[in-house]
């Protein structure tokens, strides 16, 4: 099996890759050179798809499956689009590839074009990230001048061209359909499915829509071959993926970890250098907030899709937020369900009224005016918002809030017994804060 | 900010799109850097640039937090408030702040006008929590009451941005 | 119920399945719940409305199960297949439904007892039939201070408000007028206009029909009657040509709000009223209503009563030489009467209709029509003169359906208008539509099933466009056409063959000796300025019969006070040829009758009682004498209207040619400037005061600056004082000028038959 050093080619090098030149050095632009030069269309799709890479926005959809529910017909215009949303709390890998390796998601998104025969691509990025949005600005415009966007690219007669959307501040603008709204300059609301945008996404034309790290990884595949990349890791979960890890570990931050071969304790206390002396690791959320959360128990899970299922959760957007057993996991709880409510679009029934329910009854219990029966009806309400509901953001914002009830109802039961949830001490920055 | 001014903005861009609707919130973003916020012109200009009703650019504006339609500082520091932040001290930041500047720990603007603290939802620093965005400028921290604090005290006195991005 | 739409099991290649163990068909795209209700089964719902466009999925009301697929469907975004099986009584689906109304229940107050849609209201039957016993939600509602006012007409109350999307997209994409949105997200969500400001579209009043909770409301019925002390009658409206199916809501005797009916007419209105027909029924209570007979004596005016006057008429008309003038709203019973005294009590009485003559028009209409709702399948629709979206409202909501159904929507004229935003049109001069039209003819004859809307006034008044048309239909067989009508009842009265000459004539010829006014104001309308000098030297009787004070009563000997169309029975036929039936919603004055029923006393009084005494009955004696009505009786009409016959050919008026010199005056007519809307306290807000238009060139050359008054002079007659507005999508050399307007400013300048004529605009 070949060593792998990292599917990000920054990572690789070991520096950033913010202007065109460093980036050819490290191997960029090879694949886009291969795939316009030597392949068609299909053969290029035939690669992502045996690669087995799984998009990594947060449903894990193989990319190469969704690549070829686009209709082939020419006459249609067709659209890339990628999501550089990030706003799953807990994940920021998205923001560490804009930022220092601009050019791979570039890259890999005039693939994705040329594969599927879009002339253009959207990012859709979040408000938030304005200062990401400079930087990809100036790689797009970096990018055509040397001739790896625009027309005739790398004189192959391929033209194709990227837009940089910002977005304004709405969670709910990275559920993919959503996303499309803000992009037509709507509300971000999310669309009934089917049709799913593969028929008719943007402008109603068939659209592909992919996450940056999905985005990112087809150069390499192309480079060194599907073989090599779906050789990464077990046959369902090939390649790599990176692990946003925050909350109570010593060294939050970014992870590139091979999927199926590290397990969840690897990741927290090897990578990420663990919890605090004398703590214990109470509660994770692997997947970004919107999974079920695991315990201590599940801490040698390894790190992969179908592991992950295993133990009722999900691997999500990889943003893995860990608490410690100084964390309290009644406000923990009611902190996400805050989130929801303040995300949800208020488009469908369950969503609106079911987040605003659910925080409102968190609230009491954290508040000590909480009720033995409120369990029970969360639990009720659980099941009047799952499976009835538009869009995943509401699913999301069940998962954690059910699993906590679940795994740690005797916290929830002292909650109410003991008159509300302390607030506990939080764990401060060790170094003398400083703006980096 | 006047429609004209809106059009010079846009249009370079809209062969970007295959529906003009798609200039609607790029327009609105521009329109809100003059002043940090909209008032009831810009988004009037905004439908003037666009062609779209000023009742549907305003209920576009409305459904993003980073669009204004009420009068802000000259500053806005997000706090974020999600969980991993949380974890790391975000509360005692953000009450610490609000009660600093004198305002409710639903936030609000300072008494000068001159900076509004408000919660953000996950900025997408969960390692550099807690953090805090001061309008779309790089997501600073870990920040901590103190550090929170000088940080809105450097902003005082810094020169107002020519251009507010938020 | 307009909540479903309407299914055709008649058509060919059904779709079978499965439904709660029965078998069931509908067309393949018929939507699971409208294939259900037809089928007898209601699978609930709040937001699915199919006259709003497709549907958006968003309360989750209609959650059904289909086997195969995972999870629970909603049942009106999911098309029906072939041997699909559906279940909406399983357990699984009842408690969903059961749990997504405790959900909406969560924030909505439980005030039905103070709620004006209380008793009719969807949100409370459906809480009844599929919803939870109680509600678990022991937090404060969310609170706002009620209600707003969205427009002098439409109360909100936020609370209800279970975000539908109902009302926001019909501003949206059915009326298009842009105004009504969704503001903030989330559970603050709230329906809301730009910054506020007030709701003034033509159509506002559809959203609280449609509005399945309490939360909009139509102030003039707020608070005055709950559904179970009145009674509902379906009716339609008189207050323009199109005809729109309505249902009256009474209270004792009294009329206290007109609304589209729960079954929409798909072939005329589709459900949508405008706001003059939702609202404007308050001119019943008018200042400038009649409430009793006035005979106007040298010793000045008395009122009387009916008893005393009826005889009086009488004896005035009886052994004289009469003529019998009708107004455009007449109704078939009132003409098919008249006609009866012309032939009877009344032998020789001169029987003519005010309006446009049908002489020249007559080929035009008996080319195939089709109904309103024939342009929803349209895929070329072509707009000649007028401007429908003034004149014949709902033809606007028609026309932008048809537009967002994908059709090209093409046409010209002389007057710019609100829906040349929906397609290329081109602006020819008047009495020029000719050219236009010829080139209409490829888009039509390339189009499968192309729709020519044609304006009456200016076809009317342009012999060579009328020819041109007649060629582009005859060549094109597939292509059906309607007619942009003036009159309310204009097609019914030309059904019966009445011809607009006759009266005016009789009268400078001094071959009449009395005149009876049938809804008609000849000194109010076009042409008056001929009828002012007619009736001038015209010493015999007038008798007018009208529900209002207008030119003619205040003329009149004496004044016979009608019911209105919201107070008599009656049949109408609107532009599209469909006879349709008046129902009385409201007790009249006591001391005025139904027009048809002062004539039939009048026969009484003149000593020939007729053979009917009912309205029915004598549409029915009329309807069998009149082969354009031939079959019809008020069964036959029914509440949904049939179609009529050919109507017979008239060779009326004269096909003028331009007359004068000078600003070629083109007449508009806007249905919410016009002397009705002006009378009505609901439409204060909405009513369009007159001006005249013309292009800044215009203006400019008169040496006249926009906002002066002016005065258009004509060979025949002067208008009024008029303001000026400068407008450049006005074609130069070219007036615009307001028909209807309080006060009949313009028609003075005009000619009777409506002939082109020229004015001089001069500083008034
Ligand atoms: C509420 C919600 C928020 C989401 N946010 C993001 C996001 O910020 N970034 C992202 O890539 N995908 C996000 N997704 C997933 C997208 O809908 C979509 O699945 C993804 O962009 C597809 O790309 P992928 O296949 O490469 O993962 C979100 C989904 C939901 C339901
Ligand atoms: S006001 Fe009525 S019609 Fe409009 S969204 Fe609310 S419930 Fe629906
Ligand atoms: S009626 Fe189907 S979701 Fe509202």
């Amino acid at each position: 099996m070949p060593i792998l050093n990292s599917v990000y080619r920054h990572r690789e090098a070991g520096h950033v890759l913010t202007d065109v030149a460093a980036y050819r050095e490290a191997g960029g632009f090879d694949a886009l050179h291969t795939a316009l030069g030597d392949m068609e269309p299909d053969d290029l799709l035939y690669v992502f798809h045996r690669s087995g890479l799984r998009g990594r926005g947060g449903a894990g959809f193989p990319m190469g499956r969704k690549a070829s529910f686009l209709p082939k017909d020419a006459k249609l215009a067709k659209y890339v689009v990628c999501n550089a949303d990030e706003s799953e709390p807990g994940t920021f890998k998205d923001r560490e590839i804009i930022q220092m390796n601009p050019f791979q998601l570039i890259e890999g998104i005039v693939l994705a074009g040329y594969a599927i025969g879009a002339e253009r691509g959207y990012i859709y990025i979040r408000g938030e990230y304005e200062f990401q949005a400079r930087i990809l600005q100036a790689a797009i415009a970096a990018a055509r001048d040397a001739g790896f966007l625009g027309t005739d690219i790398a004189r192959s007669g391929f033209t194709f061209d990227i837009t940089l959307y910002r977005g304004a501040g709405a969670y709910i603008c990275g559920e993919e359909t959503g996303l499309l709204e803000s992009l037509e300059g709507k509300r971000g609301q999310p669309r009934l499915k089917p049709p799913f945008p593969a028929v008719a996404g943007l402008y109603s034309s068939p659209t592909l829509i992919n996450n940056v790290e999905t985005l990112s990884a087809l150069p390499p595949i192309v480079t060194r071959g599907a073989d090599w990349y779906a050789a990464l890791g077990p046959e369902k979960s090939p390649g790599s993926k990176i692990f946003s890890v925050s909350g109570h570990v010593t060294r939050p931050g970014n992870y590139e970890i091979i999927l199926g071969q590290t397990t969840l304790r690897e990741l927290i206390f090897e990578h990420a250098g663990g919890v605090r002396d004398g703590r214990r690791v109470k509660a994770i959320w692997v997947g970004g907030s919107s999974v079920p959360v695991l315990g201590e128990q599940h801490l040698d899970t390894p790190l992969d899709y179908e592991s992950l299922n295993a133990v009722g959760t999900f691997l999500g957007s990889g943003g893995c937020i860990v608490m410690d057993d100084s964390g309290c996991i009644v406000r923990s709880t009611l902190r996400l369900a805050s989130f929801y409510k303040h995300e949800s679009c208020g488009k469908c029934t369950p969503c609106r009224e079911g987040t605003t329910w659910m925080e409102r009854i968190l609230q009491r219990i954290v508040d000590g005016e909480g009720r033995m029966e409120d369990l029970q009806l969360l639990e009720s309400i659980f099941g009047r918002i799952s499976g009835k509901v538009l869009c995943a953001l509401a699913e999301g914002a069940v998962a954690p809030i059910s699993s906590a009830i679940k795994l740690f109802r005797e916290d929830f039961v002292a909650a109410i017994e003991q008159g509300g949830a302390l607030r506990p001490e939080p764990m401060w920055p060790e170094a003398p804060a400083e703006a980096r | 900010m006047t429609a004209d001014q809106i059009r010079a903005h846009i249009d370079p861009i809209r062969h970007e799109f295959a529906e003009p609707r798609s200039l609607v919130l790029p327009a609105l973003k521009f329109a809100q850097t003059e002043k940090g916020h909209l008032t009831r012109e810009d988004l009037e200009a905004v439908s003037a640039a666009t062609g779209f009703s000023a009742a549907f650019v305003e209920s576009v504006a409305s459904f993003y937090d980073r669009l204004y339609l009420e009068p802000t500082g000259t500053r806005v520091v997000s706090v974020c408030v999600t969980l991993s932040c949380m974890l790391r001290g975000a509360d005692e930041v953000w009450e610490r702040l609000c009660d600093r500047e004198g305002v409710s720990h639903h936030g609000g603007t300072t008494g000068d006008g001159r900076i509004t603290i408000q919660e953000a939802q996950c900025l997408g620093y969960c390692d550099r929590a807690p953090c805090i965005q001061v309008d779309a400028d790089e997501t600073v921290g870990p920040m901590t009451p103190e550090s929170a604090g000088q940080l809105v005290d450097d902003l005082r006195v810094a020169p107002a941005p020519d251009e507010f991005w938020r | 119920m307009a909540d479903y739409a309407p299914v055709d099991a008649t058509v060919d290649n059904l779709v079978t399945f499965e439904l709660n163990g029965r078998t069931v068909s509908a067309p393949p795209g018929t939507m699971l719940v409208d294939a259900a209700y037809a089928a007898g089964v209601e699978v609930p719902i709040f937001c699915y409305e199919p006259r709003l466009g497709p549907p958006i999925g968003a309360c989750r009301m209609c959650l059904v199960e289909i086997e195969g697929m995972r999870g629970l469907q909603t049942a009106c975004n999911t098309p029906v297949a072939q041997d699909m099986v559906v279940t909406t009584n399983s357990p699984n689906v009842k408690d969903a439904h059961d749990g997504i109304l405790e959900l909406l229940l969560v924030q909505h107050p439980l005030d039905c007892p103070v709620c004006d849609k209380g008793g009719e209201c969807p949100l409370q039957d459906r809480t009844f039939r599929f919803g939870p016993g109680k509600s678990r939600f022991v937090e404060p509602k969310r609170h706002w201070p009620k209600p707003l006012e969205l427009s002098s007409r439409i109360a909100l109350d936020r609370e209800r408000c279970i975000r539908c999307f109902r009302c926001v997209r019909f501003s949206q994409e059915v009326a298009q007028d842009g105004q009504l949105t969704m503001q903030e997200r989330g559970a603050a969500s709230e329906i809301t206009t730009f910054s506020g400001d007030a709701y003034e579209a033509r159509f506002s009043g559809n959203i609280v029909d449609i509005c399945p909770v309490g939360a909009l409301t139509s102030i003039p019925y707020r608070f005055v009657a709950r559904p179970w002390e009145v009674t509902n009658t379906p009716s339609v409206c008189g207050l323009c040509p199109v005809g729109c199916n309505t249902e009256l809501t009474t209270r004792e005797g009294d009329l206290k709000r007109v609304t589209g009916r729960d079954d929409p007419n798909y072939a005329v209105e589709e459900g949508w009223l405008c706001d003059k027909g939702r609202w404007g029924y308050d001119i019943i209570h008018s200042p400038t209503r009649l409430q009793a007979p006035v005979i106007r004596e040298a010793a000045g005016d008395r009122t009387a009563s009916l008893e005393d006057t009826l005889p009086a008429v009488a004896g005035l008309v009886a052994g004289r030489r009469v003529g019998i003038l009708l107004g455009g709203g007449a109704t078939l019973e009132e003409a098919g009467i008249a006609l009866d005294l012309a032939s009877g009590a009344l032998a020789g009485a001169v029987v003519s209709r005010l309006g446009i003559p049908a002489g020249g028009l007559s080929a035009l209409r008996a080319r195939p029509s089709a109904d309103l709702g024939e342009i929803d399948e349209a895929d070329v629709v072509v707009v000649v003169g007028g401007d429908p979206a003034a004149q014949q409202p709902v033809v606007e909501l028609r026309l932008r359906k048809a537009r967002r159904f994908g059709a090209t929507v093409i046409g010209a004229g002389p007057r710019p208008h609100a829906l040349e935003t929906l397609g290329e049109f081109t602006r020819s001069a008047p009495g020029a539509l000719a050219d236009a039209i010829g080139t209409f003819g490829a888009p039509v004859a390339a189009a499968a099933n192309p729709v020519v809307l044609w304006d009456e006034a200016d076809l009317a008044a342009d012999p060579a466009a009328v020819d041109a048309l007649d060629a582009l239909l005859s060549g094109t067989p597939n292509a059906r056409q309607i007619e942009l009508g003036t009159d309310v009842n204009g097609a019914g009265l030309q059904a019966l063959g009445i011809s607009t000459d006759g009266v005016l004539a009789a009268i400078a010829d001094h071959a009449l000796d009395a005149l009876v006014c049938v809804h008609a104001d000849p000194l109010g309308a076009a042409g008056r300025t001929a009828w002012a000098d007619a009736l001038a030297s015209f010493d015999g009787p007038v008798v007018a019969l009208a529900t209002h004070e207008t030119a003619t009563t205040a003329r009149a000997d004496i004044v016979l006070p009608a019911f209105t169309m919201w107070e008599q029975d009656g049949t109408i036929v609107s532009m599209t040829g469909r006879a349709q039936r008046l129902r009385p919603g409201a007790q009249g004055p006591d001391e005025a009758a139904a027009g048809w029923e002062l004539l039939v006393a009048l026969a009484h009084y003149l000593g020939a009682p007729p053979v009917y005494r009912t309205a029915a009955a004598a549409f029915a004696y009329t309807a069998a004498r009149t082969p354009a009505l031939a079959g019809l009786t008020a069964d036959v009409i029914g509440t949904e209207g049939a179609r009529i016959g050919t109507r017979p050919d008239v060779s009326d008026g004269s096909r003028g040619v331009a007359e004068g010199a000078g600003l070629e005056l083109v007449a508009t007519h806007d249905q919410f400037g016009d002397v009705q809307t002006a009378d009505s306290h609901a439409l204060r807000t909405a009513f369009q005061p007159p001006a005249v238009r013309v292009h800044p060139a215009t203006a400019a050359a008169g040496g006249i600056e926009a906002g002066a008054l002016v005065v258009l002079t004509s060979p025949i007659g002067r208008s009024e004082r008029l303001p000026l507005i400068a407008d450049d999508r006005v074609p130069e050399g070219v007036v615009l000028a307001p028909l209807g307007a309080p006060g009949a400013p313009v028609e003075g300048a005009l000619a009777v038959d409506r002939h082109r004529i020229r004015v001089r605009m001069e500083r008034g």
